[in-house]
């Protein structure tokens, strides 16, 4: 009984961690201010709420049963359009019409579900709220500092909050701050093993020679993301005290980088440690070298000839990889596992859930919203795999029941075939794996600071093309 | 004076009358209207978006406002600190990459048209179909192609490829990426087009004037220089005129081999620095219209050769030798086989691999390692599947093979025809400056990058009264725009070929303008006309810069295939390759049995 106490404990930390981590982006409305600086104005009065918010207000008070019944009535019959950065999200509609036919069994509804590359969601979803009534009922998507800057503030999305998922995380929706995550990813920093080099300092990874793999930051923001937050004064301690880990011979390669930043971190308005952050993101910016995407990064790494090649991508890649002469999870190793480990080991970022300010199918939406964050079915499409947490300690905790990731390099006879495939979840990741997590707000406020900075150095696969 | 007014005004319906009665004024009026707005509109709208304050973007943050309009992203682009980052190195880039891949196609695309058109060479069927292949294939496939051949763990810091893997070959890093791949791959990708522009000017080429030359006993290097070279200028001029535009909106290839061009560009600036984007798009258009002037200027001092006469028909074909006819046709075979087949054996190998680009198999000497996962798994939860049915059961890629098969027909039906129809009409009225008008505003989109025109047709078709991104309709309309010239530069030249005559006879007996027509014009020229159909649909099928912005992954091929060799799932770009191959090479077998026209037609031997 105490152990059930305790885990129950454990996990609604996480998912208070999590809510925390993965944003405190306001959902009141905000103005932008002169300067560019953004100022939050609360106004949660009912008159000034649009249709759509009135009925997530609504919504709000009400179980998934009762909101099933809602969006039974609304959307029998009907075609409903998602849009998401996530393409599973085609894999949980079908899962929940399911469910909502298990309810009335004469309920049919259409689905379509889109994946726009390339940033282009933003575009998409600015395009369709200018329409009076919208083609896209909610969204699924990442980057907090865009939702921030371009989807939150100018009112094109709202956050709805499922009540049952507010009450798993030991709290109600109204209370709630920031926007409603899915899951947290992550992407870790892996190398090839099959030479003799080890890391066992993320200052590693930007050491003399060093090319890490990483998708382009241009290419996918969230990358931009991470590098924003290294400057946070959290985690800019932490990479100081990796730092300080350092045996004098690497530290002398960094200092000369370190002492230059000292300058501009004070111009950014940085913290004490803020020189830190900033030689780290120099020197990555610097020497990765940029690839489409985080499968051709895995690829790379997992094949035998990739010795002593590193990389810092999503986790679930290695679900997919099929041991070959030539191929092997064997042949990777994830930093952070390894004993002696110092410093971040990767990086956090959320998939969030919206409802579109002019959703055409606004209780469908909610409930499609509160059947993928409260129901082990509905976060099925992203839960079978490693690397994806929710953020409902309950589903988390369901999920984990049903899908074993923490041994998920096992053998049915019990070995441990594949040390990296056995997560380790949450919990450890944002502990002792020194995942670094994405703060919406603050990634928007250091976008042009900070982000104007790191557009100023020139990336290594520009220093390729001027040789 | 009532009654004058009344007589002038009589006077000037009969002249509309008059005017209207003819049919080839009625194309002209419609489709000037038309495509005045088609053209011109997409452009003031990405003029206008270069001026707007965009909310969360780099305008909003200096101007301080989430709306309005402002100069700011003008200043910033031309004078910020990233100016030479953002701009001035991309405009150079992209500017060599069109310079040098002119330069390769037409060499390579001219040299084999000559030796196909002019000389006793072995194997000219052979080799004539086979050259085209890589202007069937999407272009970047050849650049993952190169990737897969080339790159090593030594030198760019990935996994070995197929060289280094075997043969332990370590190609230097300028070879692997960059300018260099970039305009080579490009190069091969359009050198088709040099040859059938050119070898067809071979062809038809009427040898009098070689005659005469040899007679007068001119030395066969000085033929080539003082008269073959420059009656072929006409076709080096038109063939710089299409591939200098294309080359420069290519967003693929520069993508795929690390090289930064003006469309890279466009797309890594476009979440942070929209409107600073839409002022390269605009750049990129300049460029366009500045090829456009430039073919006008030419056009006027072009010196006439009559290339097509009824005189002789007899080419004097020069003479390799025994030997040469024969070596220089393997050494065409073996290079062919690298640009054509190679990629082709490469896509199909790879849908059998275990791993995405995992040729252990090869080194092992173990085909047992090889896997039909790829093709059959019928579930989405098979181990090492990424998440995906096998090709067989991938809805996602016979949705979007769907989705390309009625975008690339209609746009080809509609390009097709509205390009024979401007084709016609020009040629009645050939120094009619409206006719010329009307003959360029449907040249000029093809003449603009092709990344460019997708961004702005987004940007015209993205507004509260019509909001088209994601439809077919979207990518129908900006094709059908896109590839209008194809139909109505070979409708012109071939129109141009017909006399008069033959219409005006039909016209005395009554014929009616849709029987002449149908009965007389379309059939004399079919082949020309059918071309006109044919290269639409085509190019519609494996194009992606002009529909990378304007519709998702999924919704048609090239964005699938482009989606699936992005995320590095090799196994389903390749197959979607060899659908889109085999799709090509049925339809031109079948128009080619119909009705006689290729897309090589009249060139090979």
């Amino acid at each position: 009984m105490k152990k059930r106490v305790l885990s129950m404990l454990l996990t609604a930390c996480m998912a208070v961690t999590a809510l925390v981590g993965c944003g405190s982006g306001a959902s009141s409305t905000t103005e932008k201010a002169a300067g560019g600086e953004t100022v939050a104005s609360e106004d949660t009065s009912d008159e000034n709420l649009t249709e759509t918010q009135k009925i997530i207000k609504e919504a709000e008070s009400m179980t998934l049963e009762e909101l099933a019944a809602k969006a039974i009535e609304e959307s029998n019959g009907k075609t409903f359009y998602g849009v998401g950065n996530s393409s599973r999200g085609k894999t949980a509609l079908p899962l929940f019409i399911e469910y909502l036919q298990s309810i009335d069994p004469s309920y049919n509804m259409e689905y379509e579900w889109q994946q726009p590359k390339n940033n282009k969601i933003f575009e998409q979803l600015s395009a369709d709220s200018l329409k009076p009534e919208g083609t896209f009922a909610m969204t699924l998507i990442q980057d907090g500092n865009q939702i921030e800057s371009k989807m939150v503030q100018t009112g094109i999305l709202d956050t709805y909050i499922p009540k049952e998922w507010a009450e798993a995380n030991g709290t109600t929706p109204d209370e709630v701050e920031g926007y409603l995550s899915l899951q947290t990813l992550n992407k870790v920093f892996m190398y090839n093993c099959t030479g003799s080099k080890e890391y066992d300092n993320c200052w590693d990874f930007v050491a003399e020679g060093e090319h890490a793999l990483f998708m382009d930051i241009d290419s996918e923001v969230v990358g931009k993301n991470f590098l924003y937050m290294l400057t946070e004064d959290k985690y800019a301690a932490q990479l100081k005290s990796a730092y300080e880990a350092l045996s004098a011979e690497e530290k002398a390669y960094f200092d000369p980088t370190i002492k230059e930043m000292e300058g501009e971190a004070t111009n950014l308005g940085l913290g004490a440690d803020g020189k830190y952050a900033l030689a780290w993101i120099k020197l990555w910016v610097e020497s990765y070298n940029e690839q489409t995407d985080d499968g051709p990064i895995c690829n790379t790494l997992v094949a035998e000839s990739a010795t002593d090649q590193s990389g810092l991508l999503v986790y679930s890649k290695l679900r997919s990889v099929e041991e070959s002469a030539g191929v092997s999870v064997n042949n990777i190793k994830v930093a952070a596992y390894q004993d002696g480990y110092t410093g971040m080991g990767g990086y956090g970022y959320c998939h969030y859930l919206f409802v579109t300010d002019n959703t055409p199918l606004p209780w469908t939406a909610c409930a499609f919203i509160a059947y993928m964050t409260t129901t082990e079915d509905g976060f099925s499409a992203w839960g079978k795999d490693m690397g994806g947490y929710s953020s409902n300690p309950e589903v988390a905790k369901a999920i984990e029941t049903t899908y074993g990731h923490s041994k998920g390099g096992y053998d049915e006879e019990g070995n441990n075939v594949y040390d990296c495939k056995n997560d380790r979840g949450y919990d450890w990741w944002t502990t002792d794996g020194g995942l670094v997590l994405e703060d919406p707000q603050y990634c928007a406020s250091v976008s042009f600071t900070v982000g104007s900075w790191i557009e100023l150095l020139t990336k290594y696969a520009d220093q390729v093309e001027e040789e | 004076m009532e009654q004058t007014q009344i007589n002038s005004s009589k006077i000037f319906l009969n002249k509309v009358r008059t005017f209207l009665s003819k049919p080839q004024n009625v194309i002209l009026l419609l489709f000037g209207t038309v495509l005045t707005f088609t053209t011109i509109a997409p452009i003031v709208a990405i003029v206008q978006d270069t001026f707007k304050v965009h909310p969360g973007t780099i305008d909003a943050f200096l101007t301080g406002r989430a709306d309005g309009y402002s100069i700011v992203n003008y200043v910033d682009l031309f004078t910020s600190p990233l100016a030479k980052t953002n701009l001035w190195s991309p405009i150079l880039n992209t500017v060599l990459l069109a310079v040098l891949t002119c330069l390769i196609s037409i060499l390579f695309g001219g040299v084999m048209a000559f030796l196909v058109t002019r000389t006793n060479l072995k194997y000219k069927k052979y080799l004539s179909s086979i050259f085209i292949f890589p202007y069937i294939m999407p272009q970047w496939t050849l650049a993952v192609v190169w990737q897969h051949l080339f790159y090593s763990n030594q030198i760019t810091g990935t996994s070995n490829g197929l060289l280094a893997s075997l043969f332990g070959i370590l190609a230097p890093k300028w070879w692997c990426m960059g300018l260099f791949p970039s305009a080579v791959v490009l190069g091969l990708h359009y050198a088709p087009f040099a040859y059938i522009m050119i070898g067809g000017i071979f062809r038809n080429m009427d040898a009098n004037l070689e005659e005469a030359a040899t007679i007068l006993d001119t030395p066969k290097w000085k033929i080539m220089f003082r008269v073959t070279l420059p009656m072929v200028k006409p076709a080096i001029l038109s063939t710089i005129l299409l591939v200098f535009g294309s080359a420069m909106g290519s967003y693929p290839v520069p993508h795929y081999l690390g090289l930064t061009t003006l469309s890279t560009k466009y797309v890594s600036l476009n979440s942070k620095y929209t409107g600073e984007a839409s002022i390269l798009a605009i750049i990129m258009m300049i460029f366009g219209i500045l090829i456009l002037g430039m073919n006008q200027l030419s056009l006027k001092s072009r010196k006439s050769y009559t290339t097509v006469t009824g005189k002789s028909g007899q080419i004097s074909k020069i003479n390799l030798g025994k030997v040469g006819k024969h070596l220089i046709a393997i050494l065409l075979i073996v290079l062919t086989f690298f640009t054509s087949i190679f990629p082709i054996i490469s896509f199909a190998i790879e849908t059998f691999l275990p791993n995405p680009g995992d040729y252990s198999f090869l080194y092992n000497h173990d085909l047992s390692m090889l896997t039909t996962k790829w093709w059959v798994s019928r579930s989405n939860a098979d181990s090492a599947m990424y998440g995906q049915h096998g090709i067989l059961f991938n809805k996602t890629i016979w949705h979007a093979f769907g989705g390309t098969m009625l975008v690339a027909v209609i746009c080809a039906i509609v390009a097709g025809t509205i390009g024979t129809l401007i084709g016609y009409a020009v040629s009645k009225n050939r120094r009619n400056r409206f006719a010329n008008y009307v003959n360029n505003m449907a040249f000029l989109p093809y003449l603009m990058p092709s990344l460019a025109v997708g961004a702005a047709y987004f940007i015209l078709f993205s507004n509260d009264k019509i909001n088209l991104f994601n439809t077919y309709a979207l990518l129908i309309i900006v094709g059908t725009v896109k590839y209008i010239p194809f139909a109505s530069r070979s409708a012109l030249n071939s129109m141009l070929q017909l006399s008069g005559e033959i219409e005006e006879a039909a016209i005395i007996q009554d014929i009616p303008w849709v029987k002449r027509m149908t009965h007389i014009i379309i059939p004399i020229q079919k082949s020309s006309i059918i071309s006109g159909f044919l290269l639409p649909f085509m190019t519609c099928l494996r194009e992606l810069s002009l529909f990378l912005l304007l519709c998702t992954q999924g919704f048609i091929l090239s964005t699938t295939l482009d989606y699936f060799d992005e995320m590095g799932l090799y196994a389903f770009s390749s197959a979607i390759n060899l659908i889109l191959i085999v799709t090509i090479l049925i339809f031109n077998t079948l128009i080619n049995k119909i009705t006689g026209a290729s897309l090589d037609e009249g060139i090979g031997g």
